[in-house]
């Protein structure tokens, strides 16, 4: 524990290899003196956290409930017969509520660990950690559409510009690596709402997210915009570095004291320490061939995302403050979006149980887990019955499930449930809202008191919404 | 009880509806006491004195045993002394007597109050409490409650002075909003005595006064070569060419500075320049933005038209009528048409989500945008908190807001389908090319026409364009073989509706009973038989699955009547047309065969034509037959005829064809606009209560905004929007904000910090000014003077203020550190967009061309744009979720919101853009080269030169040497020019340069 505690702590204050530059910006930092002059310094929540960073594992398009974590056997007994459900879509367009065909799940389950929580043959590596898992069975949201929901799910708002999560919680809390930005996503999609998922909307652009990468490419080449210049060889970087040290120095000697200058200047020093120690952190080189398995790296199916799963452990590890890995791509049709052949929703799961699962047990060896929040989940979950009696299933705001981990959340928990079939919550609701208002908790914020003024007003993740879940705080 | 709509007194905890635009985070007790008020009116009287005493006390213990526990865990938390959501508490008597915003939530006896309807879940949109349903012996405890007189003790909760009324802050009255500084008349205010001093203007005397009140005393004047930059950046956003350097630090004329303003005034850059900042304003964009955002693909014109009607300096009232109501003022200029229309994409270039399905929402969430934007960018004022409720702190009641949407909901904005989309209107011709279009449409029009009957007529006469075996979706029934008449002969009986939407048929067209009638329809068939004999009946339909499965087919033939039932989902066996139904004898004269709809289910019936097929002794061993369609050179004489005529048509409509695309290809390109239009019938709409569009409160008159009106403005006409008088209302002197909004927009883009520094909020949420008078006098001066935008800014940078160093003498910090009093020039950042035009400028690669689409042709959608163009910034495609880079980088103004003020952060990315970005590794390496092909001898004068470029200014000794040793080789301090070596060695100079802090700024 004292090992892995020093080498956080020597990630964070030090960061990788730039030792001497790195000490003389923190002596320039601490000279100047005080946080006042940093916004994303290291902030005190409101009250004691439970957790101090999050990790938040996308599943972009909208995995279906009642094939993975939401068993229902009322789905089997009725399998093919036609009921009347309220479709979220076609209650919206014809204010009807339409006939449906009942689809049982093509997948089986079975009861996993202590808590005896049931998984579907889609997820066998998460099935082993159920004992460490939180699932919210009674989460239901707004939006009908990808873009709409996305956007709900990151922002609080379907449509109006609101920040991201991620800038909330920044904002809340600073960060703890001064080389790092204190948010970052690893291959966000560019669509959906792109950028706008990440962004900071009216918080100052301190807080905005840093994306590594893009939905679509290699996670191998997966890099911060910028970070990197193919032109100019380290030597010649540092000279020019050099040279705009010296203009500068010239420069603001006319100005000392000058706030604005000295931001600038510091934006320059950070920018340098990124470049020379995000790649370190990026680069999994070094990670011993045994902990690369337990993520899948190195078989094709798996890959991709346990190499981002294991970037989002390097990251943490170096106090990222919130970190998200997206299993996306950029399509208005994204990933986890079986309208018909649900049975692809099998390719999804293949390439994201394994990574999910190694970087479970990853942070619960390293003591992570303690005080990092997991959250893994979709936008929304699927209809219980076919789509347009097909072999797919439509989007479900109504009821849907997201699992948790760590960060101060009950263990082998389950709280709310969702009607017979899996389609409504009906019980331990849990609206987006109150979620992004439980997470703001787990960090020690209160999501009625962390505002920003905008507008003659102050704005806030969660509206005039929202309510803590304190039925799953342990 | 009143209920209205669906989402009664619940809001918060929505599970599917859509919420409130925007609520409040605090304060949340000012609950609708306005409300509240009202439904006390109309409050419940527990009137029956029939409720007996036992009935009493059942209810009592039904309340204390059930209902109280329940209330205390599940309810009180957010409809208590604490929170009332939806206006409501559950923790006293008169809580829910009175009810929420949906008026009394129990009345003693109904079985059908409010509460008991959402605890029982009986509506999807409202159910409570919201985390889960109660148990169902609860909820019938409740239910016995209520009907059993719903007996209640509670008279005060226990926290009673905590009653929602008691301490809510109050919106302001119309009168008090009026005593507030910002809707008081602007007036001209006397010029402060400051005596023989250092001003030059007359505003520098408010400002001096100001100054001299703390003791303070103004920076001296800035030397000419920091004005030359600051004033370059702040009229064109460009930097100044060496040469333009050099000529305005000789130019020994005492008026030099003034030529320069005015010489800077009259460019197009200007136009470019300053068009940009009213950009900001109205979050211009070119995508519609949200999830699945949709390109804007003409929104380049309002675009071009800010540009052009600053560079025109187009008057601001003016311009404000044009941008509101452009569409509706008259003029007889077609160019002036032509902007007028154009300006009304103001209304238009919101941030929409245009597949909302729910239309009426939709709607109301444009209107609610556009009050959104003309309301901040033109007033100063977020009117947009009172679509929810009054105005929480200034004197904007939800009365005066859904006046003023009446108004935009009677106009025109959206075209409805699926996803929805922007009006569009087309743009007026020049009178030269209009005659010449009018002449070509006409023409247009009557070929199009010709070729249209031309194809009805190939069709009547079978014809098929595409060659297929039955040549096309219709057969003639000379085509067919034996006896055939179609629908078109036959007796109907009932409403039968003609259709030609799926083929093979018969003739023209087929028939069908809509599904409707059942029983009632029929379609008699009477063909004549010319020899007695067997024959073989059969029926045509067009088969598709929904269609009937069991039409009714009657035959009366010699030994009586045959019924058979005919599936008409299965296409008919022979030729896909004709379904045999048996063989029946006939005698000569007229036979009869019915179609039916009796008993007929599962979709509609269809009839069309029959066939009678002689039995001949050969069929009869043979059995079936496998066609009755003949080939065209099989068929009659007549059949013949029309071969020769559907030749001759398709040679016609091939001709007229040809003609159309050619003459479509001359026609005079007639451009749209995003532009409005009024309603075709303009109305008043209804206060929606907490802004649900669905949830109908009282009907308001439409209007301006009563707290800046007087008393002599036009009525609105019922036939028109209103659109016109609310453009006049606004542009008008006498309205209190305008004028002071855009005199202190303009301020704050010279000065970089508003009079009034929430320059979007002049509300009571928003900054004061720290010169009232000062605002005054520039808001004054600026009407008086025809509203025009250069004299205003030209007033401006002619000022010793504007003209002060920026220096931080440190007597004048200890007293003002934050330059309240303008005791110095406030030093400006670049803007991205400055930084790029320089970028571009420097190294010769700028394309200056005015105006003009810059999307890439063939841009479907903004997700992965390639910003590759050369021109300046502000002609950059603005894609709501796809902007350059750099935009993104530097503070960009975010096209998803309104916002007249731009953030200066000061982050790692900016720096690793500086640092790394191909843009300014490629432009670096331009600038190098261009400077290497000059013909200066030294690394000096390279240098040097280089400076000015850059920042305007030669370099200090410092500066030199840290310059010089960079560009020169550590061995033998001198390099080769000619060699990549150098190129590298001066690009990284510019880079060091573009980076520095004197470039970033202008000081």
């Amino acid at each position: 524990m004292s090992l892995i505690t020093t080498r956080r702590e020597a990630l964070r204050s030090v960061g990788c290899g730039f030792g001497l530059l790195a000490a003389s910006a923190l002596a320039q930092r601490n000279a100047s003196g005080s946080s006042k002059s940093n916004p994303l310094a290291a902030k005190q929540p409101l009250f004691p956290p439970r957790a101090k960073r999050v990790i938040f594992i996308f599943m972009q398009g909208g995995p279906s409930q009642v094939d993975t974590f939401d068993y229902k056997p009322m789905l089997e007994q009725l399998d093919g017969e036609n009921q009347a459900f309220d479709d979220a879509r076609v209650l919206a367009k014809t204010k009807e509520i339409k006939q449906h065909r009942v689809f049982q799940s093509p997948w089986k389950f079975k009861q996993y660990g202590d808590c005896g929580q049931p998984v579907s043959e889609l997820f066998p590596h998460i099935a082993k950690h159920v004992d460490d898992l939180c699932f919210l069975k009674g989460m239901h949201t707004d939006g009908v559409a990808h873009g709409p929901a996305t956007l709900f799910m990151h922002t609080g708002s379907i449509n109006l510009v609101r920040p991201s999560v991620g800038s909330w919680v920044l904002y809340g809390l600073g960060s703890e690596n001064e080389n790092l930005p204190g948010f970052i996503t690893l291959q966000p999609s560019m669509g959906n709402g792109g950028p706008r998922n990440f962004n900071n909307a009216f918080l100052p652009a301190v807080y905005q997210g840093t994306a590594v990468g893009r939905a679509g490419t290699s996670a191998k080449d997966a890099r911060i915009r910028n970070l990197r210049n193919d032109t100019l060889s380290p030597s010649e970087q540092l000279r020019q570095l050099e040279a705009l040290r010296s203009l500068n120095a010239v420069q603001a000697a006319n100005r000392p004291g000058d706030r604005e200058f000295e931001a600038v200047i510091n934006s320059y020093e950070l920018a340098w320490r990124m470049q020379n120690s995000v790649p370190d952190i990026l680069n999994l080189a070094d990670e011993p061939d045994h902990v690369q398995k337990m993520y899948g790296i190195g078989q094709k199916a798996t890959d991709d995302f346990g190499r981002q799963c294991l970037m989002a452990r390097r990251l943490c590890e170096a106090g990222v403050r919130y970190i998200q890995v997206n299993y996306s791509d950029n399509g208005n049709n994204p990933r986890w979006d079986q309208h018909s052949n649900l049975e692809k929703h099998a390719d999804h799961a293949m390439a994201t149980d394994q990574p999910v699962a190694g970087l479970l047990a990853d942070l619960k060896q390293r003591g992570l887990l303690e005080d990092t929040l997991v959250w893994w989940g979709g936008e929304f979950g699927r209809t219980p019955y076919a789509q347009s009696n097909g072999t797919g299933r439509d989007h479900n705001p109504y009821g849907f499930t997201i699992f948790l981990a760590g960060g101060g959340v009950k263990r082998g928990f389950s709280h709310g449930t969702t009607d017979e079939f899996g389609h409504h919550a009906i019980e331990g609701k849990v609206h987006m809202h109150d979620w992004h208002a439980t997470l703001l908790h787990l960090l020690g914020l209160d999501h009625e008191e962390l505002t920003f003024m905008h507008d003659g007003r102050p704005f806030r993740l969660t509206d005039v919404y929202g309510d803590v879940v304190t039925e799953i705080l342990a | 009880m009143i209920v209205h709509g669906s989402c009664r007194f619940r809001f918060d905890h929505s599970s599917s509806g859509r919420r409130g635009s925007d609520g409040f985070a605090f304060a949340r007790r000012i609950v609708w006491v306005m409300l509240l008020i009202g439904f006390a009116i109309c409050s419940p009287v527990i009137s029956s004195l029939a409720f007996a005493e036992e009935s009493r006390e059942r209810s009592l213990e039904l309340f204390e045993k059930h209902v109280r526990p329940t209330l205390v865990e599940h309810c009180v938390r957010c409809h208590g002394p604490k929170k009332q959501k939806g206006g409501l508490r559950l923790d006293i008597r008169e809580g829910w007597e009175e009810g929420g915003d949906s008026g009394p939530a129990v009345v003693a006896g109904d079985p059908e109050s409010l509460l008991l309807q959402v605890i029982r879940y009986d509506d999807l949109s409202l159910e409570m409490p919201p985390k889960g349903k109660l148990p169902d012996a609860t909820i019938a405890a409740f239910e016995q409650w209520v009907v059993s007189g719903a007996a209640d003790p509670r008279e005060s909760s226990m926290d009673s002075s905590d009653l929602p009324t008691s301490d809510a802050v109050k919106p302001p009255t119309l009168e008090e909003g009026r005593e507030f500084w910002a809707f008081q008349p602007v007036v001209q205010p006397a010029l402060p005595d400051t005596g023989e001093s250092w001003a030059v203007k007359d505003l520098d005397r408010f400002v001096f006064a100001r100054l001299q009140e703390h003791g303070l005393t103004p920076n001296p004047d800035a030397e000419r070569i920091v004005l030359l930059r600051r004033l370059y950046f702040d009229l064109i956003g460009l930097p100044p060419t060496t040469e333009q350097v050099d000529a305005f630090l000789n130019d020994p004329s005492e008026n030099a500075y003034e030529d320069l303003v005015d010489r800077l005034l009259s460019s197009q850059h200007f136009g470019e320049r300053w068009g940009r900042h009213w950009l900001d304003v109205v979050r211009f964009a070119e995508s519609s933005g949200g999830g699945r955002t949709l390109l804007f693909p003409n929104a380049w014109r309002y675009r071009d038209y800010v540009i052009d009607s600053f560079f025109q300096d187009v008057p601001y009232d003016q311009f404000l009528r044009q941008q509101i109501a452009g569409d509706l003022l008259p003029t007889d200029d077609w160019e002036q048409k032509a902007r007028n229309l154009t300006a009304t994409a103001f209304l238009l270039l919101g941030p929409i989500n245009y597949e909302m399905q729910d239309k009426d929402i939709l709607e109301m969430d444009i209107v609610d945008e556009q009050l959104d934007t003309i309301g901040k960018a033109m007033m100063g004022m977020t009117i947009g908190c009172a679509r929810c409720h009054d105005h929480k702190f200034d004197p904007i009641p939800a009365a005066d807001y859904y006046a003023m949407a009446g108004i935009f909901k009677s106009t025109q904005s959206v075209i409805h389908s699926n996803v929805s989309k922007w009006n569009m209107m087309d743009l007026p011709l020049a009178p030269s090319e209009a005659e010449n279009f009018e002449e070509q449409s006409t023409k247009l029009a009557r070929l199009e026409g010709e070729l249209k009957s031309a194809k009805q007529a190939f069709a009547e006469v079978g014809g098929s364009l595409d060659g297929s075996s039955i040549q096309s979706k219709s057969l003639p029934a000379d085509r067919l073989d034996g006896i055939v008449m179609d629908d078109v002969d036959a007796e109907r009986i009932g409403d039968w509706v003609q259709s030609t939407s799926i083929g093979v048929f018969v003739g023209r067209h087929y028939i069908h009973d809509a599904e409707q009638g059942r029983g009632a329809k029929r379609v008699i068939y009477r063909p004549v038989i010319d020899a007695a004999g067997r024959y073989r009946v059969f029926v045509s339909y067009t088969a598709s699955n929904n269609r009937a499965t069991n039409t009714q087919v009657q035959v009366r033939h010699v030994d009586g009547q045959e019924s058979v039932r005919v599936n008409q989902r299965n296409r008919p066996s022979i030729d896909g047309l004709l379904e045999p139904i048996g063989e029946f004898q006939f005698e000569q004269g007229p036979a009869e065969i019915v179609i039916s709809n009796d008993g007929a289910s599962g979709g509609v019936v269809i009839a069309d034509a029959i066939v009678l097929l002689p039995v001949t002794d050969a069929e009869e061993t043979d059995g079936q037959a496998s066609s009755l369609v003949r080939s065209e050179s099989d068929a009659s004489d007549e059949a013949q005829a029309s071969k020769v005529l559907r030749d001759r048509l398709r040679s016609e409509i091939k001709e007229l064809e040809t003609k159309i695309k050619g003459l479509k290809k001359r026609l005079p390109k007639r451009a749209a606009v995003m532009a409005t239009k009024d309603a075709a019938s303009p109305k008043d709409i209804h206060i929606a209560i907490r802004g649900q569009t669905h949830q109908l409160g009282d009907l308001v008159p439409r209007g301006m905004m009563q707290v800046a009106s007087w008393d002599s403005l036009p009525p609105i006409p019922t036939a028109e929007s209103g659109r016109r008088q609310f453009a006049e209302w606004i542009s008008s002197p006498q309205h209190p904000l305008t004028s002071r909004v855009m005199a202190n927009r303009v301020w704050y883009w010279l000065m970089g910090r508003g009079i009034v520094s929430s320059v979007d909020n002049f509300g009571s949420m928003g900054q004061s000014p720290t010169h009232p008078l000062l605002l005054d006098h520039l808001a004054s001066k600026f009407v008086e003077r025809g509203w025009s935008i250069k004299a205003l800014i030209r007033e401006i940078v002619l000022s010793r203020t504007y003209r002060m160093t920026s220096a931080a003498t440190p007597e004048s910090v200890a007293v003002d550190p934050e330059n309240q009093l303008f005791w110095r020039s406030d030093r400006k950042r670049l803007r991205a967009e400055d930084i790029r035009d320089s970028l571009l400028f420097v190294s010769g690669d700028l394309d200056t061309r005015y105006g003009g689409s810059n999307i890439r042709p063939g841009t479907k959608i903004e997700y992965g744009y390639r910003f590759t163009s050369k021109r300046r910034s502000v002609y950059m495609p603005v894609f709501r979720n796809t902007l350059p880079e750099i935009f993104e980088v530097f503070d960009f103004a975010d096209p998803n919101t309104q916002a007249g003020s731009r953030g200066a952060s000061a982050v790692a990315s900016q720096a690793l853009w500086m640092m790394n970005h191909p843009m300014m590794m490629e432009q670096s390496e331009k600038a190098a080269t261009r400077l290497l092909g000059q013909s200066l001898v030294s690394d000096e004068d390279r240098v040097r030169h280089a400076y000015m470029q850059v920042v305007s200014r030669p370099p200090t000794e410092r500066e030199l040497d840290v310059a010089i040793s960079l560009v020169t080789s550590s061995s033998d301090g001198s390099t080769d020019i000619s060699s990549d070596v150098a190129v590298s060695r001066y690009a990284m100079l510019y880079r060091v340069l573009f980076q520095c802090l004197d470039f970033r700024y202008l000081n």
